[in-house]
């Protein structure tokens, strides 16, 4: 048995070699330190045991870790319901036929490619008060004023826009592949039963669509709950806390203020949120997608 | 760019000339290190810049050793600094060391000591070189015996830099004189800083020029902002050492510390009534970004770091104000110049910077001989010219220097005469954990979301807090 597959295990030794490095070390190793109170700037620069709930017992009755992660899940549901609407809306009108279908799908896919910091330097230089061309448009046409420097809501938008900017391709492109896989059977028993555009996309399309969806929300769901690089070029997690979220919380408290212990607890406590609010997630999606069968 | 070639062109002139003297030694004692690479990070700064691209150059072809030298952002080089000395890691062979980061350093044991390393090898001890030559900034690369851990390339005071051409315009002097009734001048005192803001703010808009009446750096997500309040503003209303009692380590007012204190309030309730007089860009504007905005025509005064001041009043091909920038002492409260004269106070942020050496490095003794090169005297000159600062003491009175003071108005003459009522950050092993800890207060403030007194009040409570947590407070 063990000969059988020695070749197997052989070819992928390096992989799990890799990723015992990069991933189980580090996430073992991060661990471990959550449970120790450790500052190298303090008197006493070395790691203290002060039991296992040490840390985790402060982040309970840490108000802007805990304000941080509410600010996290409501940037990740706002940018979700708006990728996946406006991606499916684009996926379904490149299904179709129409003028310069492949220079469009081009030009819309470029976001993905540039890197989060690009992009927040991109979003900045556009629309930093006083030198951006945005402030100025926005002034002149509307009498509006942006200002996220100053405006705790407005810095909170323009990151959704930019977040939705960025991703709203990925999820376009991973559903357009769904949707052009789909079996065109149903789609003609539907027809000749009479259902309209509209009963076919919500009785036919969308469950057939369900593991693609699921696929891509967990996906995007993850990326934007640990959003940083974009962020922390645009609003560095100002105004004041309001585009603090939780990884710009955890850079802060582990590379600024240097609480190790305490910064690495919150990563795991924040990975245990992220696990539970996928894990309810998948339930509700999959037990939803049962009952609909 | 046609500055950078005659630059170069200047230095490699007068390089070259120094080299006559020592070339032999340089090469010589380079000879053994001849092809190692030297890798050092620091912040992008123009003495930065023409560090890794004229002096390096320079030094690799008199000794063979290549310098690459990565000058980025402060955030990032601070990152990349301290996780390569935590790790140990051996990156960086040199690190720039920001003056007020430098008792963090020390305190963590990362830096080479350079007055030891030189003492032991005697032969890799440059002629002509000295640490004595160095102005009164290197002290704070020191330990408490005296041994210098950081050599250092930069140093700069924040200045009060205003435009002539505005504040000598005769509509403006006389427009002003109506409205608030005595003669238009640069601002001594904050009231008239304030008044000087207001008035240029609507005097630029009625003429239909896109300025304001002065810079705020107050972004309201970078430590930018807390700085300018801790290292600017604060200590011209006389609140020193972030408002910290420096024997017990407490900052509230109710504990012995002075962060929300009557001076400290006073000090924030001016600098965030100046941002309706400030150009809409203010609260996302670093120091960069201010000096930037200065140099565009955008304020007609403002509290603007050294290291901007010489090429903002000269350099033509990236300021719109060169031969209209005056430089002055910025305003302060009374008795605060009479305690910074005597030792007991400032007025202002002495900044700056050294290249210190991490213990992880792979090629001690080959960046000492780098260190040492920059130290020369011979090369100091252009640097001050290129890159507005100052480490040593002759380099005042070298006739190019002299020059380039005269077209900044007297920067470098400041610097020297007054130089002495600034001080660096305060000793705080903790530097980055405390100002951190401050830092959400003071952009609360500059957004509106809190009043200076309820910002302060939070503020000397989270940084008690930190120095509490990390055991300072006894």
């Amino acid at each position: 048995m063990f000969s059988n597959n020695r070749t197997g295990w052989l070819l992928l030794s390096p992989t799990i070699l890799i990723l015992f490095l990069v991933g189980l070390v580090p996430f073992f190793y991060v661990l471990y330190v959550g449970f120790f109170k450790w500052n190298p700037l303090a008197v006493d620069p070395s790691m203290q045991f002060e039991g296992f709930g040490y840390n985790y017992r402060q982040l309970i009755f840490d108000e802007v870790f805990l304000s941080s992660i509410w600010r996290s899940i409501r940037f990740a549901v706002v940018t979700l319901f708006f990728e996946l609407s406006l991606g499916f809306l684009l996926a379904l009108s490149l299904l179709s036929s129409f003028p310069l279908k492949s220079f469009f799908r081009g030009v819309h896919t470029l976001p993905l490619v540039i890197a989060p910091i690009v992009v927040g330097s991109i979003f900045k230089l556009f629309s930093v008060q006083g030198l951006g061309p945005l402030p100025h448009f926005l002034k002149d046409f509307f009498g509006y004023t942006l200002n996220y420097g100053l405006n705790a809501d407005q810095a909170f938008w323009m990151i959704v826009i930019m977040d939705i900017w960025h991703w709203t391709p990925f999820v376009t492109l991973t559903l357009l592949a769904g949707l052009s896989a789909l079996p065109q059977d149903p789609y003609e028993s539907a027809k000749i039963d009479g259902a309209n555009n509209f009963q076919i996309f919500i009785y036919i399309t969308i469950p057939m669509m369900v593991p693609v969806l699921i696929v891509v929300i967990f996906i995007r769901l993850m990326d934007s709950l640990k959003i940083v690089d974009e962020v922390w070029m645009l609003t560095g997690g100002g105004p004041g806390y309001a585009t603090r979220f939780t990884g710009i919380h955890i850079w802060k408290e582990v590379f600024e203020k240097r609480f190790y212990g305490f910064g690495s607890a919150m990563s795991i406590l924040y990975l245990y949120i992220t696990i539970v609010i996928c894990w309810l997630l998948y339930s509700v999606m999959v037990s939803r997608g049962k009952s609909e069968d | 760019m046609k500055k950078l070639l005659i630059t170069l062109l200047v230095s490699t002139f007068s390089f070259s000339a120094m080299a006559d003297g020592h070339a032999e030694w340089w090469k010589k004692a380079g000879a053994p290190y001849a092809g190692t690479v030297l890798q050092g990070v620091a912040e992008n700064t123009p003495p930065g810049q023409f560090a890794g691209e004229v002096l390096a150059k320079e030094f690799e072809a008199l000794t063979g050793i290549k310098v690459q030298l990565e000058n980025t952002s402060w955030d990032s080089m601070y990152d990349k600094a301290i996780k390569d000395m935590e790790a140990n890691s051996g990156i960086y062979d040199f690190v720039y060391i920001e003056q007020d980061i430098v008792y963090d350093y020390l305190n963590r044991d990362f830096l080479v000591n350079i007055t030891e390393g030189l003492a032991n090898n005697p032969d890799l001890q440059a002629p002509g070189v000295s640490l004595d030559d160095f102005t009164t900034f290197i002290d704070y690369f020191k330990d408490g015996s005296g041994d210098v851990f950081g050599v250092p390339m930069e140093a700069f005071i924040k200045v009060y830099l205003y435009r002539k051409d505005l504040f000598e315009a005769a509509d403006a002097k006389a427009a002003f004189r109506a409205q608030y009734g005595y003669g238009l001048s640069p601002a001594t005192s904050f009231d008239q800083y304030r008044d000087n803001a207001e008035f240029f703010t609507h005097y630029c808009a009625d003429n239909g020029m896109e300025c304001w009446g002065t810079t705020v750096q107050g972004h309201t997500g970078h430590p930018a902002s807390t700085y300018e309040f801790l290292e600017s503003i604060g200590p011209s209303f006389g609140l020193y050492n972030w408002g910290v009692n420096m024997d017990s380590y407490q900052s509230c007012v109710e504990n012995g510390g002075q962060l929300n204190g009557g001076r400290a309030k006073a000090a924030l309730n001016f600098w965030t009534q100046l941002l309706p007089f400030a150009p809409p860009e203010a609260l996302q504007s670093t120091w960069s970004e201010v000096g930037a905005s200065f140099a565009a025509g955008r304020a007609a005064q403002g509290w603007v770091y050294g290291e901007n001041a010489a090429w903002i009043a000269t350099d033509s091909e990236k300021s719109a104000v060169v031969g209209n920038v005056g430089v002055m002492l910025p305003p302060t409260a009374p008795g605060v110049m009479t305690q910074a004269a005597s030792g007991n106070g400032y007025i202002g942020y002495f900044d700056g910077g050294a290249y210190g050496i991490p213990h992880s490095s792979k090629n001690i003794e080959a960046t000492m001989l780098w260190l040492q090169f920059i130290a020369q005297n011979e090369v100091q000159a252009d640097w001050a010219i290129a890159g507005g600062r100052i480490t040593h003491k002759a380099t005042y009175a070298d006739p190019k220097v002299m020059a380039v003071d005269e077209q900044a108005d007297g920067y470098f003459t400041l610097m020297r005469d007054t130089g002495f009522l600034y001080a660096g950050a305060p000793p705080f092993p903790f530097h980055g954990a405390g100002r951190a800890a401050i830092d959400p207060f003071i952009y609360k403030a500059l957004a509106g979301e809190m009043t200076p007194e309820e910002a302060l009040d939070g503020a000397c409570q989270a940084l008690d807090k930190v120095m509490s947590d990390l055991g300072y407070q006894g």
